[in-house]
């Protein structure tokens, strides 16, 4: 029996619906683990740098920790491990949301957050000391001299790695489908199993995380030029 | 003379070298002398690890075993997922599939079936005294099942309220009913039983509702290839009728087993 290719079947009706849900619980995901692991990997970042021993190392091990463990073991972890370490009226009101997207988010964005403190910790070390000198002998606190000099100086030298994170952020989403989050990935793998037509559902599928990718790395990429390039500094 | 000696030799090289190209999975088997099977690894009691041997057992296992023994090679066992298990057919990285696969009319465009080797029916397991009796008392809810399996497309027709949330595997399925993550897991009987007695307290546990849909089994062969197919249900039949089919059924759902499904379905036999 030769293989008939159907793209219709894939790109209309009932299945190309589910495509679109698909997309669109994968955007929100990335959407979300993008801008909260900018955050907490700020925080990170910064924490490493302060003079308080128990905040530089509780930073060194979060970052070590969840950069050189398995984003997978992690989800699982998020979303069966945290069972047993949560109290049971937690667990009961968590359930009642949709935990799964929850568990996605948090472990996507924890893991994200170690990689972005390092790229950040790099760029913060890019910048001459001179700089943080002069910005403490102007009378800024250590805060105020990370958030008005360093890291804005930081941010503008490590936006193509930022960008390599942010596009593995949208391309590990994929792996909450293991927890039952109906992503993209998810979505293409009901197609196939529904029609078997799996060819054309996994191209239409790979076609759309290269469009959301160059979109990312374009947007970012296009700030950077039209406005932090312009910042006159 | 020499001369017509020498072109019939020819024809006759020529036609056995086509006979054996357009060789079937028969003869392929027999020449590699072993049959790769794919089969379930953690599915209570059809093919999962023995605990105190580490090997993997089950009742599908025996059934490819007496294929093996009949065709008089070796068996080569190798895991597959519900999802995973038809790819891996027609790819032909294993000959025969014996992976709980139900036999419909949507996998025939892909595989062909057996005849049916064991029946059940889906059905839901819910914690006891949940409050869920049936399908219907799930409207709202979060179901478990597995990926790829019919179980999914089923409770959806059944209940289209609930939310089918579809894990890799049912054991996976089962942590998350045990966590209070679904209220109930959906696949077929047999399996459910399963996963009950795998459970510490499986009295902690029901098995309820109707059938949501009846779920024949049927071992998988690659397409067109009938005298293959033809062959593994004359040896089907054969187990049956020798009796070795009962045994290999009571050994794994028989009274003394913690599965025990009583035998009142038939195989389909033909003299």
């Amino acid at each position: 029996m030769a293989y008939t290719f159907d793209w219709k079947l894939v790109l209309s009706g009932e299945y190309g619906d589910w495509i679109v849900q698909g997309l669109t619980i994968t955007l929100k995901i990335s959407a979300l683990a993008i801008f909260f692991s900018l955050v907490l990997g700020t925080l990170i970042a910064v924490l490493r740098l302060t003079r308080i021993k128990p905040l530089v190392w509780f930073s060194a091990a979060f970052t070590e920790f969840f950069r050189n463990t398995p984003l997978l073991v992690q989800i699982f972890f998020w979303y069966f491990g945290s069972y047993s370490i949560l109290p049971e009226f937690v667990n009961k009101w968590l359930y009642r949301q949709d935990f799964e997207f929850a568990a996605g988010v948090i472990a996507l964005t924890v893991y994200t957050s170690a990689f972005i403190a390092e790229d950040i910790r790099s760029g913060i070390f890019a910048i001459p000391k001179t700089q943080i000198e002069a910005s403490r002998a102007t009378g800024l606190s250590f805060l105020q001299s990370m958030r008005f000099v360093i890291l804005p100086q930081a941010f503008r030298i490590i936006i193509p790695p930022l960008i390599s994170q942010f596009l593995n952020v949208v391309k590990n989403s994929s792996l909450v489908m293991t927890i039952g989050v109906m992503d993209l990935t998810y979505m293409t793998r009901q197609i196939e199993s529904y029609t078997f037509h799996g060819f054309e559902a996994f191209t239409v599928a790979t076609l759309i995380y290269l469009a959301i990718s160059l979109v990312v790395s374009l947007s970012v990429n296009i700030y950077n030029k039209r406005v932090l390039k312009l910042i006159p500094y | 003379m020499r001369k017509w000696m020498g072109i019939f030799t020819a024809v006759l090289a020529l036609l056995l070298a086509v006979s054996t190209a357009q060789a079937g999975k028969l003869e392929d088997i027999k020449a590699r002398g072993k049959l790769v099977a794919g089969i379930k690894d953690s599915q209570q009691p059809f093919g999962f690890v023995d605990e105190k041997s580490k090997e993997i057992v089950g009742f599908e296992i025996d059934i490819v075993k007496y294929i093996a023994d009949q065709l008089g090679v070796k068996l080569e066992l190798k895991p597959v997922t519900s999802s995973t298990r038809i790819p891996l057919l027609t790819q032909g990285e294993v000959d025969i599939v014996a992976a709980t696969m139900t036999h419909n009319k949507e996998r025939e465009s892909q595989v062909d079936f057996s005849n049916t080797y064991f029946m059940t029916g889906q059905r839901l397991l819910v914690k006891k005294d949940g409050g869920i009796k049936s399908a219907k008392d799930l409207a709202g809810k979060k179901v478990g099942s597995a990926k790829g399996s019919t179980s999914e497309q089923n409770m959806k027709k059944a209940e289209p309220n609930c939310t089918v949330v579809s894990f890799e595997t049912y054991p996976e399925a089962f942590l998350a009913l045990k966590q209070g993550k679904v209220e109930a897991v959906t696949t077929d009987e047999a399996i459910l039983v399963g996963i009950k007695y795998s459970d510490d307290h499986p009295e902690d546990w029901d098995i309820v509702g109707d059938y949501i849909s009846a779920e024949p089994y049927g071992l998988g062969v690659v397409q067109n290839d009938s005298k293959f197919r033809n062959y593994v249900n004359q040896t089907l039949i054969r187990m049956w009728e020798t009796g070795e089919y009962q045994k290999v059924y009571n050994k794994w759902f028989g009274k003394d087993t913690k599965n025990y499904i009583p035998l009142v379905w038939k195989m389909d036999l033909w003299p």
